[in-house]
């Protein structure tokens, strides 16, 4: 019986990553390597039916198959790309936390250093701008703070 | 009148409001498929209640419904009996499949003998079946064409209408 | 009868805040103070309504009053007291009341706190906080009323969400995100109020930015609980996702930050009023964007259970309110700006500017990031996902950088410094910052960003103290032991500089901890049959069993674990499986044992059908109970720098008739 199934198991198939994403192309990782980097990569997928958990915190089972097939593959030696690109197929950029860095997703990456040069500029302009204004009031703005000012004399003195 | 302070604020002003008025069209949990116009993944499992081993590409030259569900989902229970009527309809012209997953074969089998048992009912290992398709929960049912291309997919149980609508699609 | 009730008093509300709104605004144009004295009246009236109201519904709700339509919502007979109490913020209609509340309450406040003063901005800022009750109390009229009647009323109801009840944090997380919140519409009147009389005058920083303030350490404590009840409740280990609902939560909070530190140099060179003001009608403005985000339905997030259809309504509102304060702000803001300036730009006031550079490009990145997946469908039809890993990415430098500004700029002198007293500045500190690194590496830490952290962070504890330090030894030099300084310098007069201090210093472990709490992680999934052993994190863990124990709401199945540490017991751990009558898939509670250095985390996976075995994950996070206690740590920094100055005058000036020449000045300066 146990071999009529054996032999039966050994006719099934389920589909798998080569057809879709080619042969490894990294090596096959083992033991405490393979634990970490299934948690690397399970983070950067996204649980599809969780309200946006990684697949590597999601508790939700078809999380933890996912993750099963994440660790499968990286003991194959498929490399993080090639993962990456397998669900993509099947779920779309949905399932991908980080953006990529191509395509429209690429703006995301772009904005916020955009924001900081532009930023940086306009700081740096109202700055020069404010530096150069005369005083108008002389004394004032150090009187402010008498215990800074004396321990600033005290300081000062020799 | 700031002109530099009105025209950037109102543009800022503009775009917040546009994008959340879009926004609020749309199901945040809706997912399109990547894979229509693609072809189905190939499988080979084993079926409930016989030894048999049914593979995917045994269906070519037909339109094939697929139907991802299990037992502890309860709108997969209210989708059942539409499903099996339509099977029964439908004949020899279109061949539905189910395919469980993250579920046990004797409850799928008791389930199946209780509520009617119209179609092969296949069993998914480790959720992989589930995983090439993009299954995001279930119940969802994806339409081959007879050539084996996935020309639709709808998440969620689905009424004799969505079944009619998405077959029409996957006849032509 | 109740029902008719509440529904009276809410739309009592509605009319007494919309003639309010509109008393204050004629009286603030005519200046006229018969107007501001109805203004102040209309004010009163519509926070004794909503308190009158909410009162009601508490009472329907402890009384089981089904034919209310919230109370057979969210009520139910089966659950302990406090759960009933708690379940009047825990569903929509119910939480816009509540915010209608503290609403009520912040404007009586500030309406009575300042009688007799301000009077020329007062009615503007009466008139715009109850245009803002207006709307709510609107809302809480029509699309969200929990007034409405049920015809026929059930024997018995569903009760809160199973997820609420789960935690007692439930009781305090709203409440304090509410006062944190709605605390911001004070600061915004005020705001309105200046850009309306075309001025902001010295004499009205204080109210200002007290009022910024009193919210600000709500929302501070209120983002730390956030992030506090998900690690304790949601069971994946960690206390931040940048999920959509907690970044609403810290947008306001961040340009808040940004105001509170740009209200400085306004006060100090009289510049930059016009930006203050946008940053405090941002921070309001993010409050309605944030309430859209949380209850809209147009964001995936773990708060789904707030998702109703009054989202168009909020857009519409926070649209008004974003052109108001747009145009307002073009109009008026060139009036409001003087003739300060700035002796250098590498100063303590250049690094002002450098952090409200880094909090609000973190603000835009922030926003963007949520917003993004929304942009790409409308635009694109595609769906993509902005998760933790790009958050992260941008979050970390920015926090780093944030980081070296805490160090870098108290250490920096006012106004222009020469290069040796730069160095004699900057230079000390860093011994400081490479100790703390070096101690950080020693013990394990690898990875190069929490080594920068570290660094930053040991430099910025020493520019923290030194700064804590100066006036306690100038104060010690005068004559009197520590105990008088501490006191008298700090506590009597440097008040808001000492409070910032401990802010600082708070915000500094905060920034280290969430590094090396992060990085220095470790998770393990195990199997354990009953009586099973395994080591974790220097603890032996000993799964004894399952216990299943039935509560009236739900029925809990728990392992217990046996928890001990070089053969000596430690504690007992007892992470749950939580079934609600409700609720189709049991929630998880994990069961979590904190120590000074670091917390082990249990959680179930999954358990067998016999029960004697079970998947858990164990968890072992270093330093993630310094976050929730240093973020107490800023809040009472806050408290500490909001008391006001007043009262210390009188004694001052009375009890020292005979102060130094020195004393004077500072004395009046004080008052001011």
């Amino acid at each position: 019986m146990i071999a009529f199934l054996l032999v039966l198991a050994l006719q099934l198939k389920v589909p798998d990553a080569e057809q879709f994403v080619g042969k490894p192309q990294g090596t096959p990782l083992t033991g405490e390597q393979l634990h970490l980097r299934t948690q690397q990569v399970g983070a950067l997928l996204r649980c599809p039916v969780c309200q946006g958990l990684s697949v590597s915190d999601s508790p939700a089972e078809m999380a933890v198959n996912m993750r099963g097939q994440v660790r499968e593959l990286l003991s194959r030696g498929y490399t993080q790309e090639q993962i990456l690109s397998y669900f993509e197929r099947s779920y779309g950029q949905f399932v991908l936390l980080k953006p990529k860095f191509n395509g429209v997703a690429a703006v995301v990456w772009i904005l916020p250093i955009l924001a900081v040069a532009i930023g940086v500029v306009i700081v740096v302009s109202k700055a020069k701008k404010l530096e150069q204004r005369p005083t108008a009031n002389g004394q004032q703005p150090t009187a402010n703070d008498p215990y800074l000012a004396r321990v600033r004399d005290m300081v000062q003195k020799p | 009148m700031n002109r530099t302070v009105l025209i950037v604020g109102l543009i800022i002003v503009a775009a917040i409001v546009a994008i959340l008025f879009m926004g609020l069209g749309n199901d945040p949990a809706h997912i399109d498929s990547p894979l229509i116009g693609s072809p189905a993944p190939g499988f080979a499992l084993k079926a409930v209640g016989s030894d048999e081993t049914i593979d995917l590409t045994r269906y070519r030259g037909k339109p094939v419904v697929l139907n991802f569900w299990a037992t502890w989902c309860r709108p997969c229970w209210d989708e059942h009996p539409v499903l099996t009527a339509n099977a029964q309809m439908a004949g020899d012209r279109v061949q539905y499949l189910g395919v469980v997953f993250q579920d046990e074969e004797s409850k799928i089998r008791s389930f199946l003998e209780q509520r009617g048992w119209a179609y092969p009912t296949l069993v998914d290992q480790a959720g992989k079946t589930a995983i090439a398709y993009g299954v995001g929960g279930v119940p969802e049912t994806y339409f081959l064409d007879k050539n084996g291309i996935i020309v639709a997919k709808f998440a969620g149980p689905m009424s004799a209408e969505d079944i009619e609508k998405n077959l029409r699609k996957a006849m032509q | 009868m109740t029902a008719s009730l509440g529904r009276f008093l809410i739309l009592a509300s509605v009319l007494v805040s919309a003639a309010g709104a509109f008393i204050g605004f004629a009286a603030g144009q005519k200046q006229s103070p018969e107007g501001l004295k109805w203004a102040r009246r209309f004010a009163y009236a519509f926070a004794a309504l909503m308190l009158l109201a909410t009162v009601v519904m508490e009472y329907a709700l402890i009384t089981h009053d089904f034919s209310v339509q919230y109370v057979a919502q969210v009520g139910s007979r089966d659950v302990p007291l406090w759960v009933t109490i708690v379940s009047l913020w825990s569903s929509l209609e119910g939480s816009i009341l509540f915010w209608g509340f503290i609403l009520g309450i912040y404007i009586a406040g500030a309406t009575r706190l300042n009688i007799g003063k301000h009077e020329e901005y007062m009615p503007y800022a009466i008139g715009t906080w109850l245009g803002c009750g207006a709307f709510f109390a609107f809302l809480i009229a029509g699309p969200a009323n929990p007034f409405l009647t049920v015809p026929n009323p059930p024997l018995n109801g569903p009760g809160p969400n199973p997820l609420l009840q789960n935690h007692v944090l439930m009781i305090i997380h709203p409440p304090m995100l509410y006062l944190g919140y709605v605390g911001m519409t004070i600061p915004f009147g005020f705001a309105m109020a200046a850009l309306l009389r075309k001025r902001l005058g010295h004499s009205f920083l204080r109210p200002l930015r007290a009022s910024l303030l009193l919210p600000w350490i709500f929302l501070t404590i209120a983002i730390m609980l956030g992030g506090w009840w998900a690690y304790e409740v949601l069971g994946w280990g960690g206390y931040w996702a940048w999920d959509p609902v907690e970044n609403a939560s810290l947008l306001p909070w961040l340009t808040a930050t940004a105001a509170l530190h740009s209200a400085v140099v306004m006060e100090r060179r009289g510049i930059l009023k016009g930006w203050t003001v946008t940053l405090v009608q941002a921070s309001f403005l993010l409050t309605i964007l944030g309430t859209f985000m949380t209850r809209s339905g147009v964001f995936n997030s773990v708060h789904s259970f707030t998702q109703s259809s009054i989202g168009p309504t909020i857009l519409v509102f926070l649209a008004v309110t974003l052109i108001a304060s747009v145009v307002l702000l073009a109009l008026r803001i060139d009036s409001l700006e003087s003739d300060g300036n700035i002796e250098s730009a590498v100063s303590r006031e250049g690094m002002f500017l450098v952090n409200n550079l880094i909090f609000v490009v973190l603000t835009f990145t922030v926003l963007v990031g949520t917003c993004f997946p929304l942009i790409v469908e409308a635009v694109k039809g595609k769906q993509m996902s902005v998760g933790r890993p790009y958050f992260d990415a941008m979050a970390v430098p920015m926090g780093a950088a944030l980081l070296f500004l805490i160090g870098v700029g108290p250490a920096l002198p006012w106004g222009r410094a020469t290069k040796r007293e730069m160095v004699r500045a900057l230079v000390p500190p860093i011994g400081a910052g490479v100790v703390v690194a070096v101690i950080g590496a020693l013990l394990g830490v690898r990875n190069p960003w929490t080594l920068v952290t570290l660094f930053f962070g040991g430099y910025a504890v020493h520019v923290t103290l030194a700064q804590m330090w100066l006036p306690l030894v100038q104060r010690m030099k005068r004559g009197g032991s520590f105990g008088e300084a501490l006191v008298d310098a700090q506590l009597r007069r440097g008040r808001r500089r000492f409070g910032s201090y401990i802010v600082h210093a708070g915000a500094t472990i905060v920034l280290v901890a969430i590094a090396v709490s992060s990085t220095q992680r470790t998770s393990q999934e195990m199997t354990l049959k009953r009586g099973q052993t395994a080591q974790a994190a220097g603890y032996s863990i000993t799964f004894t069993g399952i216990e299943e124990r039935a509560e009236p709401h739900r029925q809990s199945t728990i392992a217990h674990f046996n928890v001990t540490k070089d053969g000596k017991p430690v504690t007992t751990m007892d992470p749950r499986m939580n079934q609600y009558a409700a609720m189709r898939e049991p929630i998880g509670t994990p069961a979590v044992h904190s120590t000074i250095l670091s917390d082990l985390y249990i959680s179930i996976m999954n358990i067998a059908p016999d029960q004697q075995s079970a998947g858990f994950v164990v968890i072992n996070t270093p330093m993630v109970s310094w976050i929730w206690i240093a973020v107490l740590l800023m809040g009472l920094g806050g408290l500490v720098a909001l008391i006001p100055h007043r009262a210390v005058v009188m004694s001052v000036v009375a009890a020292a008739p005979a102060a130094s020449a020195g004393e004077a000045p500072a004395a009046t300066l004080i008052r001011s």
